[in-house]
This record gives C-alpha cells, structure tokens and sequence, in this order.
C-alpha cells in the first residue's frame, strides 16, 4: 500500500525528467487550471449569487443580512483574483467595473446619486453607458453599507433597488464575458499552456506576466493598508480612504488576496512559483515561505475590523508591524525572486502617488 | 500586453532546456538570465555600461534639473509680480494677466516632475507645491453642492472667512496670515486633500471653482473677489488678498530653496549626493522617474481615473481647464530625460550626454524604438492640447457620452504604456534590472 504513491512518485520523476517541455511550461500549465482558472470559476459564481441575491432582495423575498452576505462573498472572490490579474480582467477598464478605489473625494456616492436624480425609471442600459464607479461593487457596498442609507424602508428600497439590480447583472456578464475568454479554444488558460502562442513567444513569458501580476498585487496590498494607516498623510489614519470601509472587509479582502498570492507561490500540489527555485535556492523558498507564514499570522490575529484597530494606538501598532510583515513580502518577491527567476519586474500602475 | 526584454534570452533559454532533457535540472530561466543572488545587476551587461560615459550623463542629468528648476523659479517670480500688479490694481486685465502668468509658470514646473520620482529630496519637497486634488472649500467661499474628501474635518475651514479655525477640538489661530501659516496648515488634520498652499490654491484663488462639470468653461472669479470698499464681492477681501499673496510668496521660495539643490559646487547639496554615488545608481533614479511619471502617475492617477470614473473631480488643473498643458508638459519632461534636451523659457535649448546615446551604443534598435515612442506620446497629447485649444478641453473629452473624446485621452494613455515598455527595455539594455530605487528612508 505504501509503495504506491511512491512509484508513481518515481515514475514522475522519469517522466518529468525526460519530458520535452521546459519546466516554465509545466508550472504555466499548472496554474493555469490548479490555481487561475478555479478562482475566475469562483468569482463568476459568486457573481451569479450576487444577482440573483439582488433580485430576491429587491421583491421582498429574502432579508439585507442575507444581501449583504451574498455582496461580501462576491467581494472576497475579487478580492482573491488580484494576484491573478492576467488577461482579460487585465485589459480595457474590465477591473474598473468591479472596483473603484481609491476612491478620494466620495466619488461613488456622488455618481450614484446623480446617475438616480437624472434617472429615477433607471434601466440596465443606463448602468451599462454610465461611469465605471457606478457599475460595480462599491457602489453596490454603497447600496447596502452605507450609514446614510437603510434599504429596509420601502421608499429607499424602491429608489435604490433598481441600481442593486443592475449593478448585480452587471458583474455577473462580466464575470462571464471574462470566463468565456478564458475557457475559449485559443483562450487565455490555453496560451499559458501551449506555447508560442499570439500572447507569449514561449512560457518564460507566461510565467515572467504572472509573476509581474502577483508582485505588482502585493504591492497593490501595501497601497490598500497603508492608506487608511497615513502612510502617505503624516501618519494620521484615514478610515475613509481604506478599500471596502463601508462594509468593514478591508482586512478580510486582504486575507484573501494574500492567501491567492500564496497560492500561486506554492501551487496546488508543489507546482507553483516555488517549484523553479533550483536546489541550491532553498534558502530563498524557505525565507519566502516564512515571510507568508509571518504575515498570515499576524493578519489572522487582529481578529478586529481596520476601522477599529485605526482608532486606537496598540491597534495602529499592530497594523504597523502587518505592514512591515506585507513590505517584506514583497520585496523579497520583487527583487530575490524576480532575479532568480531571471525576470524583470519593470513599472506598474502603483509607481507614482 | 507589455513587451518582454527578455524574450530573446527566453528563447535562448528554451533552446539550451531542450538540448540538455534528461541531464540538466535546473531551471531554464537559470541558463539564460544568470540567477544574480548579490544586489549588483547582471553581470553580462554591467560589463558592457561605460563608467565614465553614464557619469557624464547623470551630470548632465543635473544640469538638465537645475535649468528646469531655474526656470521654474524664474517663471515664478514673474506670476507673483503679476500677483502684485492685480492687487496693487484690480480689475479684468490685472486678472487676465495674473492667470497668464500662472499659465506660463506651468510650462516649466510639469517639465521637473520627471524628477520628482527617483529623488527623494524632490519628492518629499513637492507636496507642499503641487499637491492635488484639493478640497478648496479649505481655502475660501464655495458653492453650496461642494462635495469633499469623507472624513476630512477641514474641508470647511474657509481660512479666508475665518480668523480661528476650528479642527475637531483644536482651535487654530489664524488671524495674521503669512507664508509660514499657511505651511503648517496643509494636510491640516492629517487629510491630504487640506491643500493650503502651491499651484492649485493659487489656481482657485485665481479662478475660482469650475461650476461647469463636463461641460465648456472653466472657474469664473471675478476680479472683484480683490476689491476693497465699493464694488467689492466674495466677501473678507482683506483676508483673500493677503493668502493669494503670502502663498505666492511661499511658491517662490520653495522655488528657490530647489534651485539651490540642483546648483554645482554648493557643499552638502542634493546634486553633490547624486554625483558622489554611482552611476548606476543615478542611471536607475533616472529611468524610475520616467517609468513612474510616465506610467503610474500621468497614464495611471492623472488620465486613466479621470477617465474610467467620468471624474472632474480627478482632474488636474481643474480651476483653469489648462490639464491638456500639465499633461502635455509631463510627458515633455520625460522625453527631455531621455535625449538629455531642454528647451528653456528664454528660447535657447540645453543639450549633452544622454540616456538615448548609452543605450544606442548598446542597442541602436532599442534607442530609436524607444525615440520614436516617446515621439509618439508626445504627438497624442498634443492631440489633447489641439482639442483644448479649438474649444474642448479634458473635462469635456471625459464625459460619459462623449465617446470621440474618451478615445483621444485612451489613445494617450496607451502611448504612454507603449512608451514605459520601452524604457524598461532601454533600463534592461543598460544592465539596470531593479529599477526601484526606494529606500528604507522613502518609498516613492
């Protein structure tokens, strides 16, 4: 009984030590389908529930708690994509549809408000030809999150939902517009496996843009906790500016992306990032092993929602020494790992302020 | 997608994986691209950078700064006895002639921002002149649908009506307005969006609010706004006039206080700490202050937002509807890097030692490919500024049904990313491979 694994163990080995394709290839192609293409699954589902969450909701027929878990179920599962920001979601302003953050002057509910004032009989078609901030998730954790507003009373019900609504179906034909590109014959998860292909020459390529996606979302991470802790405004906190504030997840989206980014490092089944280390960068992998295992610890132990933690000073402390934990994490990744790998990491769209 | 540099070692990588199946376990990428486990770049193009051919260019790199910021300077001085001449005398034409200067102070400021990123001593000394975007009902009068940062407790200050300002529980005293008070109450309460000084506040104060959205025109203060006695309008004018005037002054020594960092033979200064280091070092500052102007800040925070969200509000000059000229003078600034040119204010051009000759001297193909994308971008934004110019400016172009517009600032955008590929490229030919050059002191 106990040979067995073994001998397929071994019979992998030989197979793999003879195999044609380099070993970029077969990473590629494993993430690919173990650890990409399962979350971008996820992430429509979760849109699907949103949708007909919303419908549900707005005929009376199920309660706000129940709304508000389908929204934050369908946040996390965004949430979990950022590492894996290749492709389609990438390109044109598809991600901004999901998101707008940050969001510095309160944009989302000046446009919600303005959209609903110009069109109280508001139909899909103007959701779909109005501002990116108006179509997805934060407006729609505006809808049902913010203080100001209680979609319990019918009158409120009866000027927000239409938005809620579409707002939902919008997210779910996106999320399906995005999955179809990916699951296409000569589709995004096919050109991470076969190769050349009209995206990469070869599957250096392909490794070298996950790689980039997953340094530049850890970086995106530092921007998205340091904001709300001032990092950027002498230190005093901003609970405002903070991602996902409304709905008290800014530290739960952060948990998520962080475990998706892990993912990619480890694989589904030793067949991620890690796996082109060679033997002699052992102490590499191990210190970038620890560094999630620091910072995923120390995420895990505030237990409390960011907005609290900013209110007072043990709390900052603590968010002080997460931030230190994340800026670790991406520095070893963004310059040991991208040397190691042979890639260079380049500019990104958080350079700048 | 973005270009990958290393596509070729790539191949070449591939080519030697499949030769060795069966005996050679490590990694592909390994075989091409050496693993580089110190902190010094590849060891196959350090070789090729010529030492004292990259020292020249960073000092030439120097120079470049101080023209530019001397410019600025200059600029500076004339906006604020155009300043004065307004106050001395209100009325349309001193008004008129104020915001042209304002205008032309402009040009060469947007043209330093190259440096901003890269060299900290920039950064850290811009926010006090540049920052963006304002709650300006901090300053003065607004309209009654202001809308403002959440949480921000001084985005209703209005220090002009108001000798004591009230922040949470603290009282401010604010009865003598200097240049120095009005430092101190930027970011006042912690909330970036406080802009009490620089460009933008002189630009409100200049202008006012533009009330028009998407639509044509840009702020309408009248130049009764600086009236004493009869005829005069907003209200608190005494007050109005000493803030455009003590913020003005500030303007102009932060100017100066710049000018001396970039001076040669000044012991201790920045330019004398960017000399002393290594090229390679100032080869990176360099090229990170492209890529991040070029990429993150202009393509990204600058257009892309504004666009994507329809946002006036994420406009840059927004007060005077002069964004196409900021944009256009940016990406100016990054093409001056590269080819190591400047055109000054008085006409004459600065030229010497540049980037473009080290790396054609490595790759002539990757230089020109990388001259004629930033001819490129150049050529998009002044597609941004010939559309202001024959009447509709960024914040018409951005509207939601306005869809002939939106393509003129994506068709920017996407220059601008081409462009930044490309500098990464040319960073790769020069052996730079970590381009960030963020230290424990300051992240860029």
């Amino acid at each position: 009984m106990l040979r067995k694994p073994l001998i397929a163990a071994l019979l992998g080995l030989a197979l793999a030590g003879c195999d044609q394709s380099p070993p970029e290839a077969r990473i590629s192609a494993a993430l690919a389908d173990s650890v990409v293409l399962p979350a971008y699954r996820s992430w429509l589902l979760s849109n699907q529930q949103l949708a007909s969450s919303a419908a549900a909701f707005c005929a009376g027929e199920s309660a706000l708690p129940a709304a508000r878990q389908a929204f934050l179920s369908a946040q996390s599962a965004w949430a979990g994509l950022q590492p894996l920001m290749v492709g389609p979601l990438a390109e044109g302003n598809r991600a901004w549809q999901v998101q707008f953050w940050p969001d510095k002057k309160n944009l989302v509910r000046r446009q919600v408000e303005a959209l609903l004032s110009s069109k109280p009989q508001l139909n899909q078609a103007d959701v779909e030809n109005a501002s990116v901030v108006v179509q997805g998730l934060s407006a729609y954790e505006y809808l049902l999150f913010d203080p100001a507003l209680d979609l319990r009373q019918a009158e409120q019900k009866a000027r927000y939902c239409p938005l809620l609504k579409a707002i939902g179906n919008h997210q779910q034909a996106l999320g399906q517009e995005v999955l179809d590109q990916w699951q296409a014959e000569q589709g995004m998860a096919s050109q991470l496996k076969r190769f050349p292909n009209a995206r990469y020459a070869d599957a250096n390529e392909a490794i070298a843009e996950l790689l980039r996606a997953h340094i530049s979302a850890l970086d995106g991470l530092k921007k998205k906790l340091g904001a709300p802790m001032g990092r950027q405004s002498k230190g005093h906190p901003q609970p405002y500016q903070a991602e996902a504030w409304r709905s008290a997840a800014s530290l739960a989206n952060l948990a998520a992306a962080l475990a998706s980014a892990e993912r990619l490092w480890q694989g589904h089944n030793g067949d991620g990032l890690k796996a082109l280390l060679g033997r002699d960068q052992a102490e590499l992998a191990g210190r970038i092993d620890a560094a999630y295992l620091d910072t995923r610890q120390r995420l895990a132990a505030l237990e409390r929602p960011l907005g609290e933690l900013l209110g007072e000073p043990t709390g900052l402390a603590r968010l002080n020494e997460l931030y230190a934990s994340l800026d670790q994490l991406h520095r070893l990744q963004e310059s040991e790992l991208a040397k190691a790998l042979g890639v260079q990491i380049g500019f990104n769209a958080h350079d700048g302020d | 997608m973005r270009s990958n540099p290393l596509a070729t070692a790539s191949l070449l990588a591939l080519a030697i994986a499949l030769a060795g199946c069966g005996e050679d376990k490590a990694p592909a990428t390994q075989a091409a691209a050496p693993a580089v486990s110190s902190e010094s770049a590849a060891p196959a193009t350090t070789g090729t950078l010529d030492q004292a051919a990259a020292q020249a260019v960073v000092k030439h790199y120097a120079d470049l700064a101080l023209a530019v910021f001397s410019d600025a300077a200059s600029t500076g001085k004339t906006l604020q006895s155009a300043i004065d001449a307004l106050l001395a005398n209100p009325s349309e034409d001193t008004l008129q002639a104020a915001k042209q200067a304002w205008l032309a102070a402009r040009v060469p400021y947007m043209q330093t921002e190259v440096f901003r990123f890269g060299n900290a001593v920039v950064d850290d000394w811009e926010g006090q002149l540049n920052a963006w975007p304002l709650d300006e009902g901090l300053i003065d009068y607004v309209a009654s649908d202001y809308q403002h940062a959440l949480g921000n407790p001084g985005a209703q200050a209005n220090i002009i009506a108001n000798a004591a300002i009230q922040i949470g529980e603290d009282q401010l005293d604010a009865s003598t307005i200097t240049p120095e008070l009005l430092a101190s109450l930027n970011e006042l309460g912690g909330s970036e969006a406080n802009v009490a000084t620089g460009y933008h506040a002189i630009e409100f104060l200049l202008w006012g609010q533009d009330l028009n959205g998407t639509e044509p025109g840009a702020g309408e203060r009248p130049y009764t706004d600086y009236l004493i006695g009869e005829g005069a309008t907003g209200g608190h004018n005494e007050r109005r006039r000493a803030y455009l005037q003590a913020a003005t002054a500030l303007l102009v020594s932060d100017l100066d206080s710049m000018v001396e960092q970039w001076q040669d033979s000044v012991e201790g200064n920045y330019r004398s700490e960017l000399l002393a280091d290594s090229a390679e070092n100032g080869l990176r500052k360099m090229l990170f202050g492209m890529g991040s102007l070029s990429l993150g800040e202009l393509a990204g925070e600058r257009m892309k937002v504004a666009l994507e969200a329809n946002s006036t509000e994420d406009e840059h000059d927004c007060f005077s509807d002069n964004t196409h000229n900021s944009h256009f003078y940016n990406g100016k600034g990054i093409r001056n890097v590269y080819l190591g040119e400047y055109r000054k204010v008085d006409g004459s051009t600065l030229s010497g030692p540049s980037l473009s000759q080290l790396v054609a001297k490595v790759d002539a193909a990757a230089d020109s490919s990388l001259q004629s994308d930033l001819a490129a971008s150049e050529g998009k934004l002044q597609v941004l500024v010939d559309s202001a110019n024959s009447g509709q400016h960024f914040d018409q172009l951005i509207a939601a049904d306005n869809a002939a517009g939106q393509q003129l600032v994506r068709d920017a955008i996407a220059a601008l990313v081409k462009q930044t590929a490309g500098i990464e490229q040319a960073a790769a030919k020069l052996g730079i491979s970590d381009l960030n050059p963020d230290t424990a002191d300051h992240s860029f």
